[in-house]
């Protein structure tokens, strides 16, 4: 048999299976280590700090869980949020996160390893980023090979797509959901191909924890059904199916309800329904196939079309019946803005004012993914060549996936699994056809049967890899053969022949001859490998690594600067303000304040009340007359703005001041209204021709509050709008400026006392200042007789 | 034990009978213009004879300075000085409205005269009249000159005492804008009203009357003496003249026999701007569950808590805080953005000071305010505002064993049960099965 280059001879096949599996072993091992060291990017160049927003607030809880463990956190009711109404933590939280970190934090005390919990929670997501590469390898070698599988491992190990959101420090759900996602999706297949009960409970207990651990479970309710229903539609339905899900649903939605924040859920919302419904459809199968092992089958046809009409009938008539009583939540916002991306706005202004719920930019695909984004139609295809139940299921989430990042930026993070796992197998086939030494035998008559794989027989540095489908086609019953015609009578799969292989059988032999094709393809494969990691690895440094929290900018000489105004500010407030003085700001800043000032806060980012958000929005879109009795209602004591005019920060709060106005209308529409925020040739204007709206909300107020003094006489400059700020800039009667920041970038405000004379504090502060108060008469107690 | 504690009272009253103090100090400054300090002498030593310490000040003179570094140097400021136009440079509108936020109680005297003072009272919401437009009144019939009125007097006054002859009164008059601060203490006599000194030409009284009163600073609606009280709880008097602090008007007589009521009035004004009487205050409150004493920081919803406040009076005789039983119409409230709760807050009886109420926490979770906020005219402010959360019982707090949920009990029993018949028959049955399966094989 003839070999493109020369292999070892004398070597036993049972040295080169433990070669293959050290090998192995070595290989996720590294890949692991390029996991969490990719990570630690935020680390080296800032410091160890938790990110963002909603990781303050995760990492405040798991403070609670760990000082005071996890009964107490259950119960936890935290009067300083929603400031007066309260938060109950315990149940509106997905509490696995906290509760991962609190088992790790407990267990390295038990082996006494003091570690700090902060470094616990900074240093989660890129320890379960590990796992999550673990588990995308178990996964891959389930639809192809082992080699497969180590590449899908190396793509979503650093693919910047999962890393933006698994950062070191950026503690939130997301970080350990992926790695529970792939693993439930793993189990899944597991069971499914084995039919086994244990591995179906496996995925329900995983499933159990990714619900506790994140609010996109519903993803993976949704997805198995749904593969499930496919492969009952196709005519798949076997025994193996029905023991799988049946084991998966009936333990997992069960464990599911233990959570507190989903309670009945799951048998009450709609976006569950499609889970019990699969199961209700299983069931009527199942005994379909038992009936018809008993009767004849003309008689079986007439009872399936008659039991299957009605039923569907019936369950059909029955959800829409308990929709309509209420029974069954109907769909929510946030679901429909799934399928009408202009839903969000026009009536829920609080999801589509989220930057992370836009539809995805088209670069952003390239930017997260990069080469990834190409192959992964080309896995999508192969997938469809051997048509196993478990591509079947790599075929529906991609699609699914697809769409929904196309919908959100956000979901880009389900989608970045699949497309590692297809890509991985796209590449790991293209490198198995090239480096595979074997030369087709130039003869006219065709080696059908043995074709290419006669791995089993040749030792060679890809004998792990060739083995899994010599297994798997030696395993194949008649699915495999059903599938090949199917695959083959595809026109689009003409492509594939490209990367023809052992399965598909020809009458002509197939494969590479000579070195050079080979040298070629395998030299470009690494190059553009090479490449994704540079990529990935400048887009992680540049793009995903910042706290958010800790702002950088370079100096002219090239050196960084830092810019820590927000820390400032939060220490401010943590060290000049009584405890219970709440402080109102704009909800994104609720959970830094929380976590960093621990002062009370009207609003932060768990925006369960649209209301009081609103509330909030009024206030800063009012003027000072109307704010007040606003402010003091909630007790008030210090307003924080940002303000990002002076050193050009975009993502300050006049730059978000529409929907504040914009979510104050929804609740209060006579009052607010926001054409009247825009100047009358409907510019957004912040200098001298704004709106008089505009110029009296207390936002504006806030923001430029003594701003054109900074110039001295000259006009100021607002570097974010590129607008010039009036030279009389507005004045504050009802707010007295608390703090300002080095950079002016978060801006406090100190609400002041009534007046103890009763006076409106307008005139309280007009009489301070020494203007002269204008003549009144006493009012006319009588009416004229005449 | 009740009778000792009088007993010690009483002694204690006796032996302070002359000394009469403040609550809030007794350091007082008096502006007035050196020439005319005598003419208030009577009104001076009796302040001394209280007990005050007085010190006198010309207008015009630097020291001793009102506000010595942010910190108020008198527990008291009169400002005897109603003609004079320019003072001191620390004493302006402005410093006196300081004052007033640094705990220091005032008593100014006004007079038809337009002064820096007078555009202060707008402050206040008391509008002046136009300048030099005293009081005048031609009733009753007498031989004084018509801006020397005798003011009679309300025989039952909240600050006043009981049954005081009417009062000599010179001055201008100023009509009580709608601030509920206000505390008015002397009102013009009906048949007064505000004009020029030689009585103003009648076509323009008859001109104004006919407008129905517009424009015409007349009638009993008008003020001569006004209390006001800041939120912070510091008072300040206007006097319309401050010739009513006179010693001319303390002996003059109003009629045979019968002497001015000045003096008392003055000492009655005196006593409650500088915060002598009608001064209250609550010592301290608490709040716990029903049957138990310590407060807790969060309450479950629909608990019985128990609120208790201790409100004392100031008594200036023995100079200290008498438990007082005395408010009838003290509300408490549970406030969460509105007031959830409003309750009577009455007090027990035999428990002097100790006012209680228990009532059921509302079935709502939140941050509440116990909030006291009880103001009437002319008695100190009683403020409080206690937080607490209100929680949602624990995981383990909800009741047991609800007989609503026996449907699933009895699933679950069934089940259980079934499960448990159903094993036992399995493997009961197990070896004639596998010999079914034997002979089915063969």
């Amino acid at each position: 048999m003839p070999t493109a280059y020369p292999l070892p001879k004398n070597l036993s096949p049972a040295t080169v299976a433990n070669t293959a599996s050290l090998i192995r072993i070595v290989a996720l091992a590294l890949i692991s280590g390029a996991a969490i060291a990719s990570r630690l990017f935020a680390v080296i160049n800032f410091e160890s700090i938790i990110h963002e927003f909603d990781p303050w607030f995760n990492y405040r809880a798991t403070r609670v869980l760990a000082a005071k463990g996890f009964y107490e956190f259950w119960n936890w009711f935290d009067p300083t949020a929603w400031y007066p109404l309260g938060r109950v933590v315990g149940g509106t939280v997905y509490p696995g996160l906290m509760a991962t970190s609190g088992v790790i934090y407990n267990l390295l005390h038990a082996i006494n390893l003091p570690v700090d919990i902060r470094n616990i929670c900074v240093l989660l997501a890129p320890g379960f980023s590990a796992l999550t590469a673990w588990a995308t390898y178990m996964f891959t070698k389930e639809m192809k090979d082992a080699s497969a599988g180590l590449l899908a491992a190396a793509f979503i190990g650093i693919v910047p797509g999962y890393i933006s959101r698994s950062v070191a420090g950026s503690y939130d759900n997301e970080a350990i959901a992926i790695f529970l996602l792939m693993f439930t999706f793993y189990t899944w297949i597991k069971a499914l191909k084995q039919g086994s009960a244990l591995f179906g409970t496996i995925a329900a207990v995983t499933y159990f924890y990714m619900v506790a651990a994140w609010g996109g479970y519903a993803f993976i309710t949704n997805m198995i059904p749904l593969h499930a229903l496919v492969l009952i539609l196709m005519g798949r339905f076997s025994s193996r199916l029905y023991v799988a899900y049946s084991s998966w649903y009936a333990i997992g939605t069960l464990a599911s309800m233990q959570v507190p924040f989903v309670g009945f859920q799951p048998v009450k919302t709609s976006e569950h329904m499609a889970a019990l419904g699969v199961f209700g459809l299983l069931q009527i199968v199942a005994f379909a196939q038992l009936v018809r092992s008993h009767i004849s089958s003309q008689q079986f046809q007439r009872l399936l079309v008659a039991g299957v009409v009605s039923i569907g009938v019936l369950g059909a008539l029955a959800f829409v019946l308990l929709t309509y009583k209420g029974w069954i939540a109907p769909w929510t916002g946030r679901f429909y803005s799934l399928w009408d991306t202009g839903y969000a706005k026009k009536y829920i202004p609080i999801i589509a004012s989220v930057s992370e719920h836009q539809p995805t930019a088209w670069p952003s695909f390239f930017m997260d993914l990069q080469f990834l984004i190409f192959l992964f139609p080309a896995g999508v295809i192969l997938c469809f060549r051997e048509l196993r139940d478990e591509h079947l299921f790599v075929i529906i989430y991609a699609a699914v996936a697809s769409y929904f990042a196309g919908v959100m930026v956000r979901l880009m993070l389900t989608l970045t699994p699949v497309v590692c796992v297809t890509s991985a197998v796209a590449l790991s086939t293209l490198l198995d056809t090239f480096i595979d030494p074997i030369e087709p035998e130039i003869t006219d008559d065709a080696q059908s049967e043995s074709g290419a794989s006669t791995t089993s027989s040749v030792p060679g540095t890809n004998g792990a890899a060739s083995t899994a489908p010599t297994a798997t086609s030696a395993a194949a019953s008649k699915k495999a053969k059903k599938a090949a015609p199917a695959a083959s009578s595809e026109p689009g799969l003409k492509l594939s022949d490209v990367f023809a292989s052992s399965t598909v059988k020809t009458s002509r032999p197939r494969g590479i001859y000579g070195l050079d094709t080979r040298v070629m393809i395998v030299f470009n494969t690494t190059l553009v490998l090479a490449f994704f990691v540079s990529h990935c690895t400048w887009v992680t440094s540049s793009a995903y690594s910042s706290p958010s929290v800790v702002l950088a900018s370079t100096n002219p000489d090239g050196s960084q600067h830092i810019i820590d105004d927000f820390r400032e500010a939060y220490y401010w407030l943590r060290q000049n303000t009584p405890e219970d003085a709440v402080v109102m700001s704009w909800w994104d800043y609720g959970y830094q304040i929380a976590g960093m000032a621990d002062r009370p806060t009207l609003v932060d980012n768990n925006t369960w009340n649209n209301t009081h958000i609103a509330t909030v929005g009024k206030a800063m879109s009012s003027s000072e007359e109307v704010a007040y009795p606003i402010l003091r209602k909630h007790d008030v004591s210090y307003i924080l703005v940002i303000f990002g005019g002076l050193i050009g920060y975009s993502g300050d709060d006049i730059n978000k001041f529409l929907w504040m106005v914009r979510i104050a209308q929804g609740v209060w529409p006579d009052e607010i209204q926001e054409p009247n925020y825009f100047t009358p040739q409907g510019e957004y204007k912040v200098d001298d021709s704004a709106s008089p709206a505009m110029k009296n909300s207390l936002m504006y107020k806030m923001s430029y509050y003594r701003f054109a003094e900074l110039f001295g006489g000259n006009p100021g400059q607002d570097r974010v709008r590129q607008q010039q700020v009036p030279k009389v800039g507005p004045t504050l009667d009802y707010l007295d400026e608390a703090f300002t920041s080095e950079n002016w970038i978060v801006r406090i405000y100190e609400v002041k006392k009534e007046d103890p004379l009763g006076r409106d504090l307008k005139s309280a502060n007009a009489f301070a200042h020494g203007k002269k108060r204008k003549r009144s008469k006493p009012a006319p107690r009588r009416r004229a007789i005449v | 034990m009740v009778y000792l504690r009088s007993l010690v009272f009483l002694i204690a009253g006796l032996a302070t009978t002359l000394h009469a103090k403040s609550s809030t100090g007794d350091s007082v400054l008096v502006v007035v213009e050196p020439n005319q300090q005598d003419n208030y002498s009577l009104f001076f030593n009796g302040l001394k004879e209280q007990g005050y310490d007085l010190t006198f000040r010309a207008p015009k003179a630097e020291t001793p300075v009102v506000i010595e570094y942010d910190v108020a140097n008198f527990a008291h400021v009169i400002l005897l000085a109603p003609e004079t136009k320019v003072f001191a440079k620390d004493i302006t509108p402005q410093s006196l409205v300081d004052l007033l936020g640094k705990k220091t109680n005032l008593i100014v005297a006004l007079s038809p005269k337009q002064t820096p003072l007078s555009s202060l009272a707008a402050e206040f919401s008391l509008t002046l009249p136009p300048p030099g437009t005293p009081l005048l009144s031609y009733f009753p019939e007498r031989e004084e000159p018509a801006s020397v009125i005798p003011v009679p007097v309300p025989a039952s006054h909240s600050i006043l005492s009981s049954n005081l002859p009417p009062v000599w009164f010179s001055g201008a008059p100023h009509s009580l804008g709608n601030n509920p601060l206000i505390v008015p203490i002397l009102r013009a006599p009906a048949a007064s009203f505000a004009s020029e000194t030689d009585g103003g030409s009648p076509d323009a009284l008859v001109d104004a009357a006919e407008r129905g009163g517009e424009g015409l600073w007349a009638g009993s609606q008008l003020g001569l003496v006004t209390g006001f009280q800041t939120l912070d709880g510091s008072r300040i008097t206007w006097l319309g003249g401050a010739a009513i602090l006179s010693d001319e008007f303390a002996t003059k007589e109003v009629s045979k026999g019968v002497p001015s009521g000045n003096l008392q009035f003055a000492r009655d004004v005196a006593k409650w701007t500088f915060q002598e009487a009608h001064v209250l205050r609550i010592d301290r409150t608490t709040h716990h569950l029903v049957n138990t004493t310590e407060p807790l920081e969060l309450y479950t919803t629909n608990d019985q808590i128990v609120y208790t406040a201790y409100i004392s009076k100031y008594d200036s005789v023995s100079s200290s805080w008498v438990p007082y039983s005395g408010i009838k119409d003290l509300q408490l409230e549970f406030t969460m953005l509105d007031p959830h709760i409003r309750t009577a807050l009455l007090p027990v009886s035999n428990e002097p000071g100790k006012y209680l109420v228990t009532f059921r926490a509302p079935d709502r979770h939140g941050v509440f305010k116990f909030l006291i906020n009880y103001k009437r005219k002319g008695l100190s402010f009683l403020e409080s505002s206690t937080t607490v959360a209100v929680v949602p019982p624990r995981h383990d707090g909800y009741p047991r064993f609800l007989s609503a949920a026996w449907p699933y009990y009895t699933g679950a029993i069934s089940t259980s049960v079934a499960f448990f018949l159903f094993s036992a028959l399995w493997l009961a049955g197990d070896s004639r099965e596998k010999r079914a399966k034997g002979h089915k094989a063969e």
